[in-house]
């Protein structure tokens, strides 16, 4: 009876280590992060987090509302989302397509609302502003993703819908579309055409 | 668990005088994890009704906005081939069966082989059945949508591509299900004394250049189905919805496989590279099915038959009369030709775009490293790499000593399968790339890639227009290439094209295409027919790779006389061969091949013209033979409406397997959840177990 107790203990601190040990990899990551991002915009190159990363900053993303801040890292395979949202390559310069993990970086992304501000800021270190249009659940089964026909200068955010699930590999994806920040006069002003819908 | 905590306090326990402490702290520990646990477990419930609920042999799908559609169809596949020497006779049963309580209408997209030419559809609908009748597009479609808006069954097949059909099926009952079979032949491949035949069950999802059409929102879909563009107008027809096996019910989008091998000569061996067979054999004859039974419909199934050696036919010739008509198919294959190898400018063009992700991308670096060994000394080569862009490994071509065949091998290491599929960028690097040593070698390209692109037709404009004195060899990799886009390539490009059906199956094909490109060629061939009225496609038949054989369908000429094939040799020495065509034997299906040839014909002069194809003529010619083309659809109508015009008719998109090997179609969404959570939480429901453990066992100890 004893043994089982010291059995089960053992095993649950075990996968509560596992547990835990994913959200602080993340949460670490990123300060490491911002050190290769500050390196990357003073030298003006790709600098690698560590040495053997296979992925690098391409950029940081402000989400001013939520009072968070993120630094984005290349690809959107496993291996960078484990330590920051990654930025799905498309090939061209737009539009920015950038998924997260719905545990840890992105868990607040369903706080956004249309007309939330959202900011990006390029190696260049020139931040430019978007404000969400839409946010919307898709099955990532019947949907997906053609970046020829985004327009140019717009802004995708994706993460695993529901945010509450256990299941790692559920279907449902939860997107935020973002658009440029109207050049002048109220972000609420701006003319919705360009807004994609699913 | 409040409460069980609770429970505890009220029974304190008064005897060891140390432990009370110790056994509060622990019941502190536990109570807070319990709270701990309920955060975490809340969520269980909250998530409870957004889940995926599918009962078995039901398909559940979800419509644009993430909301389930009620149940949907489950497909059933069989199909029964009956190959005849050189042609290939198929039917195709696809039973759509509706498991919803409400009316349904199917729409589901399906490959074909490329050369296939259908020529019959039967819809089954519990004992009767109703004969498909061959009907211009437009008047079809109208056909099948009267009847489906009045209530009467119906089914109609329209071709999308040459290797692209859709069916559609109306007015499905609740719990009913509908049989459509329809029928078509294609040509045996034979090629290096190998016969094979391809049956494709899935198609990769095609790319889309290109910006949409019409003035809707830049970017939406159709229920999974992407909508048209300026490059491809009709992507929304030629998309269907794609998911995993897993997802579906068990049971559907299997496929029965029985092919029945009559093939004409003795025959030594009949594999399959695809899948496990089953096989009967006995002579010239052969009856075979796959081993386990019903297969997934997410691959390619591949048949291929030997004969014994030294009884490889080198000439064939079979007879049909059709209408008052005679039609005749030749085949002869050339004899092995000697000539010292002429140095050559080899550039390689590797798909590295998204839709190759996974295992196409190991096997297209395999390949591409196959290429590279077969390079000798006095070779140039250069590799080229694209998804949305090109970027060569070399800025020219460089000879292929050992240093520069390093650097290939490490860059092939590297490669990354990511991006769209830009191909006509890639096209015009490898066939524009000009050097000055290269005047007087033998140019060539082979292009490895799995084609999934929807602008077929302006990328074989580019490659006429582009190609020079180069040849373009495709090698489709995959267990799904778009078949039609390789061997038209190839075609246009005057090579030849490669199909490889996975890791096991990659060394032989792979072999016999680099051993024909060092080898000769026929170049400049006639075929001069005894009638000078004859009709023979193809027109001018293209040039001959060292084991290939050269076909000739021809209408209009009574077996009698002798077939005259003439052509230069590598060298430019005179090749010439006769072909006695009083020993045709009776064939069944040529003047389908004979009308599939004309109208490809008359739809390639038209593109290489620039012009709209003559549409009545090739109208009038699918009538005549029965054919499914480009103008013409299959349609079949009930007589009787079994709907009332009250109910509702639901539509569902049959969705298609991945294909096999591809980890992913390349505009599919990211995975972006971890396991942490369930982690978490079943550690934390273990600790308070263990604590629970604990505590009582001291309880009960006391």
């Amino acid at each position: 009876m004893r043994r089982l107790g010291l059995l089960l203990l053992t095993g649950s601190a075990t996968l509560l280590v596992f547990g835990f040990w994913i959200p602080l990899k993340a949460l670490l990551a990123q300060e490491l992060l911002a050190l290769a991002w500050a390196k990357s915009q003073a030298g003006q190159e790709v600098q690698r987090p560590w040495p053997w990363a296979d992925t690098w900053p391409v950029a940081r993303l402000a989400f001013p509302d939520l009072g968070q801040s993120l630094i984005v890292l290349e690809g959107g395979h496993g291996e960078s989302l484990a330590f920051g949202p990654g930025r799905v390559p498309t090939g061209a310069a737009g539009p920015w397509i950038i998924a997260g993990h719905r545990d840890t970086h992105f868990r607040h992304l369903g706080e956004l609302v249309p007309g939330s501000e959202v900011r990006l800021q390029g190696r260049d270190g020139q931040w430019r502003r978007f404000q969400v249009a839409s946010t919307q659940v898709v099955d990532s089964r019947r949907a997906w993703i053609d970046p020829s026909r985004l327009p140019e200068h717009s802004l995708l955010l994706i993460t695993c819908y529901p945010f509450d699930s256990f299941d790692s590999g559920g279907p449902l994806r939860y997107v935020v579309t973002a658009k440029p920040w109207p050049a002048s006069g109220d972000p609420g002003d701006g003319p919705d055409d360009r807004v994609a819908r699913l | 668990m409040i409460l069980t905590t609770a429970l505890l306090r009220l029974d304190p326990p008064a005897t060891s005088a140390a432990s009370p402490r110790w056994r509060r702290w622990l019941e502190g520990v536990t109570l807070w994890l319990a709270v701990l646990l309920m955060l975490f477990v809340h969520p269980l419930y909250a998530e409870a009704d957004t889940r995926v609920s599918s009962d078995a042999g039901e398909l559940r799908l979800y419509d644009d906005q993430g909301r389930h559609q009620d149940s949907a169809l489950v497909l059933d596949s069989h199909v029964q081939v009956q190959v005849r020497g050189l042609i290939a006779e198929v039917r195709l049963h696809r039973r759509f069966r509706n498991v919803s309580g409400a009316w349904r209408e199917g729409v589901f997209v399906f490959p074909l082989p490329k050369q296939a030419t259908v020529h019959g559809l039967d819809m089954t609908v519990g004992e009767r059945v109703i004969r498909g009748e061959v009907q211009p597009r437009a008047q079809a479609r109208q056909a099948y949508q009267q009847a489906r808006d009045s209530g009467r069954q119906a089914a109609a097949v329209e071709q999308q591509r040459p290797n692209l059909f859709t069916a559609r099926v109306a007015n499905i009952p609740p719990g009913g299900e509908v049989d459509l079979e329809l029928r078509f032949q294609q040509r045996v491949r034979y090629t290096q004394g190998t016969f094979e035949l391809r049956l494709p069950t899935t198609l990769t999802p095609r790319y889309m250049p290109g910006r949409p059409t019409g003035n809707e929102a830049p970017w939406q879909w159709q229920g999974g189905w992407a909508r048209g563009t300026t490059a491809v107008p009709d992507a929304g027809a030629i998309s269907p919805p794609t998911v995993a096996p897993s997802e579906l019910p068990p049971g559907s989008h299997r496929v029965d496989i029985e092919v029945s091998l009559a093939a004409g000569v003795p025959l030594a061996s009949v594999v399959s590279p695809s899948h496990p067979l089953d096989i009967r054999m006995d002579g010239t004859q052969a009856l075979l099915r796959p081993a386990e039974g019903p297969v997934l419909m997410d691959r390619d199934f591949v048949l291929r038959w030997q004969p014994v050696p030294g009884r490889q036919p080198t000439a064939a010739v079979f007879h049909e009369r059709f209408d008052g008509e005679d039609y005749l198919m030749a085949m002869v294959v050339p004899g092995n030709l000697e000539v010292p190898p002429l140095p050559r400018e080899l550039m390689f063009v590797i798909d590295t775009s998204g839709s190759m992700a996974g295992e196409s991308i190991r096997q297209a670096r395999k390949a591409l490293a196959r290429g590279l060994d077969t390079l000798g000394r006095q070779d140039r080569f250069n590799i080229i790499q694209f998804n949305d862009r090109p970027s060569a490994l070399f800025e020219h071509p460089v000879a292929a000593d050992r240093d520069h065949l390093d650097r290939a091998r490490r860059y092939l290491d590297r490669l990354q399968a990511e991006g769209g599929t830009e191909m006509a960028p890639a096209l015009s690097r490898a066939l524009s790339a000009d050097s000055a040593s290269g005047a007087d070698r033998v140019r060539q390209v082979v292009f490895i890639t799995d084609g999934a692109v929807g602008n077929e037709a302006a990328l074989f404009q580019q490659i006429r227009q582009q190609l020079g004195d180069r040849r373009l060899f495709t090698v489709g990799i995959g267990s799904a290439p778009n078949l039609h886009f390789m061997r038209e390539a190839a075609r246009w490009g005057r090579g030849t094209y490669t199909a490889v059906a996975g890791p096991s199956d990659l060394e032989a094909p792979l072999q016999r295409l680099f051993a024909a490109m060092a080898a000769p060629v026929l170049t400049h061939l006639v075929a001069d027919w005894p009638t000078p009225a004859a009709e023979a496609y193809p027109g001018r038949p293209g040039d001959l790779f060292q084991g290939e054989p050269l076909v000739q369908v021809v209408r209009g000429v009574p077996p009698r006389g002798r077939l005259h094939l003439s052509g230069s040799g590598p060298g430019g020495e005179p090749w010439q061969v006769a072909v006695d065509l009083s020993q045709a034997v009776p064939g069944v299906g040529l003047h389908r091949l004979w009308a599939r040839a004309r109208i490809d014909s008359l739809l390639d002069q038209a593109r290489i013209e620039g012009v709209a194809p003559d549409q009545a003529a090739i109208v009038q010619l699918a009538m005549v033979h029965r054919l499914a083309s480009p103008y013409t659809s299959f349609v079949a109508v009930d007589r009787t409406p079994v709907r009332a015009p009250q109910q509702p008719l639901l539509r569902t998109a049959v969705p298609t397997l991945v294909p096999a090997g591809s980890s992913a179609g390349m505009l599919r969404y990211p995975q972006t959840a971890t396991v942490a959570p369930l982690l978490i939480a079943l550690g934390t429901l273990g600790l308070m177990f263990a604590v629970a453990l604990v505590l009582l066992q001291r309880r009960v100890g006391a």
